[in-house]
C-alpha cells in the first residue's frame, strides 16, 4: 500500500497546497503547462458586491488569460473575506474595500469594475465608475428606474467608456447560433407568431446571516438599508429590487428583444403579493407583450412564479408557423420542433445548423455526456407513403442545436466585455439595448398595478 | 428530543440536516444556506450539468487544460489520495480512455495544486465524482454550519453518507448510527466527529464497477467506511466494496481513522480499523 500519511480530516486542506507537497496523491500532480496572456494584455478588474453572484463573475473571470483582480469591495465583511480568499489563493492582490468610492479612489490602474450589488446601487456605482474612467460590467437589471438606467447610458456615452449589462445569453454559443443561424439565416421557424416564457421557483424562505456576522445598523443605514432582514432580503423590497419579472423575468424578456430585433408595443399583466406575509413585491406575475415585427405581429406570454418548481424550469420559447424552438441556459430545456408544413430541414443538418436525432442506421439518440442514459428520444419526422403501422400519434418532430456551451455560464459574456476593451469587440449587451430592456421590464410592474394594458412607444426606448 | 429536521433534493438523492439547539427560525435559514451550498457545488461537481466543471473537463481534447475553482480542485485532490491509498479500488477516472502510450501507472488526467489546472492525459477524459461529491458537500456543509454556530448537526446525504458533528445527548455517545447485516440485523455505530458511508446494489442494482478491471464488482453486497471526513467516507466505501480483504485491513492499518465493515460471502458482517469493535461487540437490534 501507499506510503503512511495519516488522513485528517481534510488531508489536502491541512497542508499547503504547493506542488510536491501532497505525495500522498503523486502519480495525479504534476506541473501545468503554461497558458494566457502576461504583460501589457492584463487588465486589472474590481469587482463591487461580492454576494452570491460576484462570486458567480469572480470565478467566471479567473480562467480568462489576463484578468488580474486588484481589488474587492463588500460593505459585509463576511463576504468580502470569503471572495477575498477565493481570489487570493489565485494569487490575485484583491486588495478589500468596504465603500466602492474608496476603490475607485485608490486602485491604481484599474481598467475595469464588474458590479453585482443590488439593484437601487447600480446606477449611481455605475456612474461613479465611468465617471472615474472605467469601463463597466454591470450585472442586470441595469437599474430598478428608468431614471437610473438612463443616467448610466448617458454616464457611458460622455465618458467614452464601455458599458455591459449582464444579460449573459445574449453571448452564449447555442443562444447565438439559434439567433444567426437558425432563427435568421435559415429561418427554421417561418414567421415568428408567437413566444410562451417562465421562470418557475419553488418557495425560498428568508436569507440569514450566521450570529455575530450582523453589519452594525448605524453602517447599513449609512449604505442605504433599512436593517439586516432587508440588507439581506433585498429582492423581496420595492427600494432595493424591481421583484421577480426583474430578478428573473429581465434574462428572458431581454431575449424576446433580443431574438425579435424588435421592442414591444404594448403590455398587459397580473400578478400579486398573495403567498409571502413579507415580501413587498409580486410573487407571481403573468404578462403579455405585443411586438410588431417586420414579419408581422408577435404575442409573447411570460410568466414568473416564485412558489412552485412545477411545469417545467425556466425557457423561452418561439413559435412559429414552421417551426418551434425552446430556449434554455439548461440544455436539457432546450428542443426545435418541425411544423408538417415546413420545407425539409435536411439541408440544415448537412450544413450543420441542427442535428436530428435517431439518424444513421436507425442508431439511438445521442446521449449527451450531462444526460443520464436511458431518457426516450421523441421520433423523428412522421412516416410518409402508403406503408405505415399504426400505432400511436406520431409526435412532432424534434431536433437538437448541434452547441455546447464548453464554460462557465457569464464566462462567455465577460470574454466579450474584456474583448471589447482589448481590441474593439462590439459589445453583446451594449447600454442603449439593455436600456430597452429594462424599459420593458420595469413596464411589468406599472401594468400589473394600473390593471390594464399600458403602451409604448418607440421613444421610451431611447435613452 | 424533537431538533429542527430539513429536507431538500440535489445531487439525484435526498439531502437532511438535524440541527439541534438553536431558534428553529434560525436553524431553518441556516439550513437554507447549507442548501443553496450543495446546489453550488452540484453545479460544479456533475457530470450531468453541461457546463459543470467536471462536465467541461470531459470534453476537454487530449493535452487540453482547464482551471478548477478551488472545491473542484480540492475534493479532486482528496480523490486522489484515496485512489492512490486503495491502489486505484477507488478511481474517478477509470472509464477514461486511455492513449496506448500512456504508462498504466500514470491516471488519465493530472493537476497542478499551484496553478489550480487539471491537464487530460486521455483520449477521452471520463471523470465521475459520484463517489465522491455528496461527501465533499457533506463536509462543506459542516463547515458552514460551524460557521453558524452549530456546536452538533447531522447531516445525511441519501441515507449512503452521513456525518454527525458534535453530540446529540449529554451522554456522549455521539449520534447513532447503524449498519444492517446480511439477515436485518442493525449494529449500532455511534458517529461524532466522522462519517460513516455505505456502498452497496440493494438501492441501485449492479451499478459498481471495479475500477481495476472495468468489469461489474460482484465481491460482496454491501460495504461501509468509517473516516474523519465524509469525501473520504464516500470514496473509501466504494473502494472498499470491491477490495479483497486483506486489503480492505491493510487500508485501515496504514491510515489511523479509518474504519471498515463489510458482509464477507457467508453473510456474516466483518469488521477492521475504527469499526472492528463496533462489528465485534455493537449493540444489536432487528432493522
Amino acid at each position: 500500500m501507499a506510503d503512511l500519511i495519516p488522513f485528517t480530516r481534510r488531508s489536502f486542506l491541512s497542508t499547503s497546497a504547493k506542488l510536491g507537497a501532497v505525495a500522498a496523491a503523486a502519480p495525479y500532480i504534476s506541473r501545468a503547462a503554461e497558458v494566457g496572456a502576461k504583460g501589457a494584455d492584463t487588465l486589472n478588474v474590481a469587482i463591487i458586491g461580492c454576494g452570491e453572484e460576484g462570486r458567480i463573475l469572480a470565478n467566471a473571470a479567473m480562467p480568462i488569460p489576463g484578468i488580474r483582480f486588484a481589488a474587492v469591495c463588500d460593505i459585509w465583511p463576511y463576504n468580502l473575506t470569503r471572495t477575498e480568499r477565493l481570489l487570493k489563493k489565485f494569487n490575485h492582490p484583491a486588495q478589500p474595500f468596504e465603500d466602492y468610492k474608496d476603490l475607485l479612489a485608490n486602485t491604481k490602474d484599474l481598467d475595469a469594475v464588474l458590479i453585482a450589488t443590488p439593484d437601487f446601487m447600480h446606477a449611481e456605482q455605475t456612474v461613479a465608475a465611468l465617471k472615474a474612467g472605467k469601463h463597466v460590467y454591470c450585472e442586470k437589471l441595469m437599474s430598478n428606474t428608468v431614471e437610473g438606467a438612463r443616467s448610466m447610458v448617458l454616464a457611458a456615452r460622455e465618458a467614452k467608456k464601455l458599458m455591459q449589462v449582464g444579460h449573459q445569453r445574449r453571448s452564449n454559443p447555442r443562444y447565438q447560433h439559434a439567433r444567426e443561424k437558425i432563427v435568421r439565416e435559415g429561418k427554421l421557424l417561418g414567421r415568428i407568431t408567437n413566444i410562451s416564457g417562465q421562470w418557475h421557483r419553488a418557495v425560498s424562505d428568508d436569507y440569514g446571516y450566521p450570529n455575530g456576522q450582523a453589519i452594525p445598523e448605524a453602517k447599513l443605514q449609512k449604505y442605504g438599508y433599512a436593517n439586516m432582514h432587508e440588507f439581506r432580503n433585498w429582492r423581496w423590497f420595492r427600494k432595493y429590487a424591481g421583484g421577480p419579472v426583474s430578478d428573473l423575468g429581465a434574462h428572458q424578456i431581454d431575449i424576446y428583444n433580443w431574438m425579435l430585433g424588435s421592442n414591444p408595443r404594448s403590455c398587459i399583466a397580473s400578478g400579486g403579493v398573495d403567498y409571502y406575509k413579507n415580501h413587498e413585491w409580486y410573487d407571481n406575475a403573468y404578462i403579455i407583450f405585443e411586438y410588431p415585427t417586420k414579419d408581422g405581429l408577435v404575442r409573447a406570454q411570460y410568466q414568473v412564479l416564485t412558489t412552485t418548481s412545477a411545469g417545467g424550469g425556466y425557457h423561452e420559447y418561439f413559435m412559429g408557423d414552421e417551426g418551434a424552438l425552446k430556449m434554455s441556459e439548461n440544455p436539457r430545456f432546450t428542443k426545435l420542433y418541425r411544423e408538417a408544413r415546413a420545407p425539409e430541414w435536411e439541408p440544415f443538418v448537412a450544413k450543420g445548423y441542427i442535428l436530428k436525432p435517431e439518424t444513421g442506421e436507425g442508431a439511438a439518440a445521442p446521449v449527451k455526456p450531462w444526460e443520464k442514459p436511458g431518457v426516450k428520444k421523441l421520433a423523428g419526422p412522421a412516416p410518409r407513403g402508403a406503408t405505415v403501422d399504426v400505432r400511436e400519434t406520431a409526435q412532432l418532430s424534434a431536433w437538437d442545436i448541434p452547441v455546447t456551451l464548453d464554460k462557465a455560464i457569464h464566462q462567455p459574456h465577460l470574454e466579450n466585455f474584456f474583448d471589447a476593451i482589448r481590441k474593439g469587440t462590439p459589445l453583446n449587451c451594449p447600454p442603449d439595448e439593455a436600456f430597452a430592456s429594462a424599459v420593458t421590464v420595469l413596464k411589468v410592474n406599472e401594468a400589473i398595478a394600473a390593471k390594464k394594458e399600458l403602451t409604448f412607444t418607440p421613444q421610451d426606448f431611447i435613452a | 428530543m424533537n431538533a429542527p429536521r430539513f429536507q431538500h433534493e440535489a445531487m439525484a438523492t435526498f439531502w437532511e440536516l438535524t440541527l439541534p439547539g438553536a431558534d428553529p427560525a434560525y436553524a431553518r435559514q441556516a439550513a437554507q444556506a447549507a442548501f443553496r451550498e450543495v446546489d453550488r457545488l452540484e453545479g460544479e461537481l456533475s457530470r450531468f450539468i453541461e457546463h459543470s466543471v467536471i462536465s467541461r473537463a470531459n470534453r476537454l481534447p487530449p493535452g487540453g487544460t482547464l482551471t478548477l475553482p478551488p472545491d473542484v480542485l480540492a475534493c479532486l485532490l482528496l480523490a486522489a489520495e484515496v485512489s492512490v491509498a486503495t491502489e486505484r479500488a477507488f478511481d474517478p477516472a477509470f472509464r477514461s480512455l486511455r492513449p496506448p502510450e500512456l504508462p498504466p501507472e500514470l491516471p488519465p488526467y493530472f493537476l497542478d495544486p499551484e496553478t489550480h489546472r487539471l491537464t487530460s492525459r486521455a483520449e477521452r477524459l471520463d471523470l465521475d465524482l459520484g463517489a465522491v461529491g455528496k461527501g465533499y458537500a457533506l463536509d462543506c456543509v459542516a463547515d458552514l454550519l460551524r460557521e453558524w454556530g452549530f456546536t452538533t448537526a447531522h447531516l445525511n446525504a441519501g441515507s449512503s453518507s452521513v456525518l454527525a458533528f458534535g453530540d446529540e445527548s449529554a451522554a456522549g455517545a455521539g449520534w447513532a448510527a447503524g449498519l444492517v447485516d446480511g439477515d436485518g440485523t442493525r449494529v449500532a455505530v455511534p458517529l461524532q466527529d466522522a462519517s460513516l458511508s455505505g456502498s452497496g446494489t440493494d438501492e441501485q442494482g449492479e451499478h459498481l464497477m471495479d475500477p481495476r478491471t472495468g468489469q461489474p464488482a460482484a465481491v460482496r453486497p454491501r460495504a461501509w467506511a468509517l473516516a474523519p471526513s465524509a469525501a473520504q467516507a464516500d470514496a473509501l466505501s466504494t473502494a472498499f466494496f470491491v477490495l479483497e480483504e486483506p486489503q480492505i485491513r491493510e487500508v485501515c492499518a496504514a491510515y489511523p481513522g479509518i474504519g471498515a465493515a463489510w458482509l464477507a460471502a457467508d453473510g456474516s458482517l466483518r469488521g477492521a480499523g475504527t469499526l472492528a469493535a463496533a462489528v465485534a461487540t455493537g449493540q444489536r437490534t432487528r432493522a
